[in-house]
């Protein structure tokens, strides 16, 4: 077996670090704008609609990443369409996030006050109108928090994409711990890796939280 | 592709499916009893600052909600006999969710117990409560129905997390599915129906624990 | 149209053309069209695949994929894959062939062909040096770790007394894990692999208690696809004569080719 320097460890763990950023970068923002139409889908006053947003909920809340990710790679070829690992874990990560970020801002839409709805369609709104000026404003307050909150869970979650064959984090990790034997001291950074990643996040979620409190106190 | 879908090979291991199932369910159960347990302490004492645990508190929940499960699964697995500790893969697996769901849960609950308005605390502690009776009788229950969706949401999170627990050779659900698709090769049949099983059970959990909530939250409002 | 029911029916269309288009495949055919064989190895399993210092695949799975490339006069093309998705990639015609100590068993057979034997596996059980597990029916009542789906999983589990405890790891490096930090006491894998690990470690001792059996590995191909099976054989076959699969064996397992080869 060959030795592994502390350095080309490191220096490969970063390559891998860099992959998961990428992923979580591509799953948050295109998670987010899927999310965005579920969201007006969960919300909106046509039934079908609000069915199909909680079935999609239900569904990508209710399984496994790991086996989404699955049946979108190879199930996908099976359909004779044959996607790249990177297409693939993009697409199902975006799925995945879109379907938690819909129901974290459902909630925000729903804390805000049934009164405010009632005010805005008094002031002869229509529906659309209601929602852009006056709901959505007031629930983009409580969702900053939880939504920063959630890129953590995405960070995490890139891990299982290694299924796919993705050379992330994880996958870079358990490479290297089978090369050099020593799982501990590499797990240990992978560990590591993740909480430079997600500790920052975690502090951001946590300084808006007050800030935005501070400011809905005033 | 010419791949032809066989299911029928999948009904011999249904003892194995079965028993996946009861055991992800286990997990969870054990999970969910005790984290919630730890997450309410630890919320009460990050809610009023309770130092030095407070720190320390916070410590735990940043180093745990910052670290992939599966890591500090293997921490506890593979990690502690280095130090003298040795826990089989259920006990090692029960105790990676506890810790996991407590440091969420303890996230949770302390926004529930800062959002109680103090008047409430004020008004059990002029009723001469101590600090504890007043934590358990005024303030928790409100809280925890505050927050009861958000932990409902984690609950499933968990029980789907608890997947990796295979990776520790402990036999839960997709212990079963990677057992059974790699005796039979049918890897995508396998994972189908494992993925309907997940889908189930997260249905039913949330749904039971909604009822749950419900009936917490009718508690509070029957009593005087 | 609806956008769901845009969905089904183009992923229908899909569906409809990928099967007509299967119908006239040749895998060999489109192997020489397309001047690549893509072959699927384990990253994680030396001395069969593991990596090298700059991360690509070596072992004896990767120098016969290469042998059989050079023999089809194409490149090659090699996909890491681990032994949760190695079968699905073969199944859906990202690779062309699985290179991956593939043992068989009449259930796997219903899913895949397999080539002749292209390597030996010798696999038994090992473990500290007190402990004394003379044979298979020594097992009863002890923990033993194995990787899952592996040969050495498949001999263990058909042979092993009902009271044996045995402990199914993801992958290798967990199996041996769990062996040197005291979670099961012994463990079943490669001979190979076990004298590898005997050169390493220090602290505990690994031995020999008894050899279960030595069970072949196949090339894994996908069904109805006789004329690469074909080749895949014939290519075996003469690599067998011209000792090149000898020279291979003898640069990973230390070991010439036992005589049934």
């Amino acid at each position: 077996m060959i030795e592994f320097s502390i350095w080309t460890i490191l220096q490969y763990l970063a390559q891998g670090l860099g992959w998961t950023l990428c992923l979580s970068l591509l799953a948050f923002v295109l998670g987010g704008a899927v999310g965005g139409g579920i969201l007006l889908a969960r919300i909106a006053t046509y039934p079908l609609l609000r069915v199909f947003a909680r079935g999609y909920i239900e569904f990508f809340q209710g399984t496994p990443l790991l086996m989404q990710l699955f049946m979108v790679f190879f199930g996908l070829s099976l359909l004779g369409r044959d996607v790249s690992p990177w297409v693939a874990a993009g697409f199902s990560l975006t799925l995945y996030s879109a379907a938690f970020l819909a129901e974290i801002w459902r909630g925000c839409v729903e804390a805000v006050d049934r009164g405010q709805w009632e005010a805005a369609a008094s002031l002869a709104m229509s529906r659309w109108e209601q929602l852009r000026h006056v709901i959505l404003p007031q629930a983009l307050r409580h969702a900053v928090t939880p939504t920063v909150g959630f890129s953590v869970q995405i960070v995490k979650g890139t891990a299982v994409t290694s299924i796919i064959g993705m050379t992330e984090l994880t996958k870079t990790g358990s490479i290297l711990a089978n090369a050099t034997l020593q799982p501990f001291t590499i797990f240990g950074m992978v560990g590591l890796g993740y909480f430079l990643l997600c500790y920052p996040l975690s502090r951001l979620a946590h300084y808006l939280e007050r800030k935005l409190n501070v400011l809905a106190a005033h | 592709m010419a791949y032809q879908f066989d299911f029928s090979g999948i009904w011999e291991y249904r003892a194995e499916l079965a028993a996946g199932v009861v055991h992800t369910l286990a997990l969870t159960g054990v999970g969910t009893v005790f984290g919630l347990l730890v997450g309410v302490v630890g919320g009460a004492v990050r809610g009023w600052r309770v130092e030095p645990y407070n720190r320390l508190c916070g410590l735990y929940v940043e180093l745990i909600r910052n670290t992939p499960f599966l890591v500090q699964l293997f921490f506890i697995f593979f990690g502690l006999p280095a130090l003298g500790v040795h826990l089989n893969e259920w006990v090692a697996a029960a105790l990676a969710m506890i810790i996991n769901l407590g440091a969420y849960t303890t996230e949770i609950v302390r926004a529930g117990v800062q959002a109680t308005p103090r008047g409430q605390m004020e008004a059990g502690l002029s009723l001469a409560m101590s600090r504890r009776q007043v934590f358990w009788h005024v303030v928790l229950p409100p809280a925890l129905g505050r927050v009861w969706p958000a932990l409902c949401s984690q609950i499933v999170i968990v029980m789907l997390g608890s997947s990796v627990c295979s990776q520790i050779s402990a036999e839960e659900l997709t212990f079963a599915a990677s057992y059974i698709q790699s005796r039979n090769f049918r890897a995508f049949e396998t994972y189908i129906v494992t993925a309907v099983l997940y889908l189930l059970l997260a249905i039913v959990l949330r749904h039971l624990l909604n009822r749950l909530g419900a009936r917490l939250t009718n508690r509070d409002v029957a009593k005087p | 149209m609806n956008p769901r029911l845009r969905f089904l029916v183009s992923a229908a269309l899909c569906c409809g053309l990928s099967f007509s288009a299967a119908a006239h495949a040749d895998a060999l055919a489109n192997i020489k069209k397309a001047g690549v064989l893509r072959v699927a190895v384990p990253q994680d399993f030396p001395p069969f695949g593991s990596v090298g210092a700059d991360l690509k695949p070596q072992g004896y799975d990767i120098d016969v994929a290469a042998m059989l490339a050079r023999d089809l006069g194409v490149k090659l093309a090699l996909t890491p894959v681990t032994s949760a998705n190695r079968v699905p990639f073969l199944t859906t015609g990202k690779v062309d062939l699985v290179i991956s100590s593939l043992g068989k068993n009449p259930e796997r057979e219903k899913v895949l062909d397999f080539s002749v034997a292209y390597a030996p596996f010798y696999n038994g059980v090992f473990g500290p040096a007190g402990a004394s597990v003379a044979n298979v029916a020594a097992l009863a009542g002890k923990t033993i770790a194995v990787t899952r789906g592996s040969v050495e999983d498949l001999e263990l589990s058909k042979v092993a007394p009902a009271s044996a405890v045995i402990k199914r790891f993801e992958d290798n490096n967990s199996t041996v894990s769990a062996y040197y930090s005291g979670q099961v006491q012994l463990i079943a894998t490669g001979n190979v692999v076990a004298a590898a690990l005997k050169k390493r470690d220090t602290q505990k001792s690994l031995e020999t208690k008894f050899l279960i059996k030595d069970s072949p590995c196949f090339i894994g191909i996908n069904k109805n696809e006789p004329q690469l099976l074909a080749r895949v054989n014939a290519a075996v076959a003469s690599a067998r004569k011209s000792g090149e699969l000898n020279r291979i064996s003898l640069r990973w397992l230390n070991t010439p080719l036992p005589a049934a080869f």
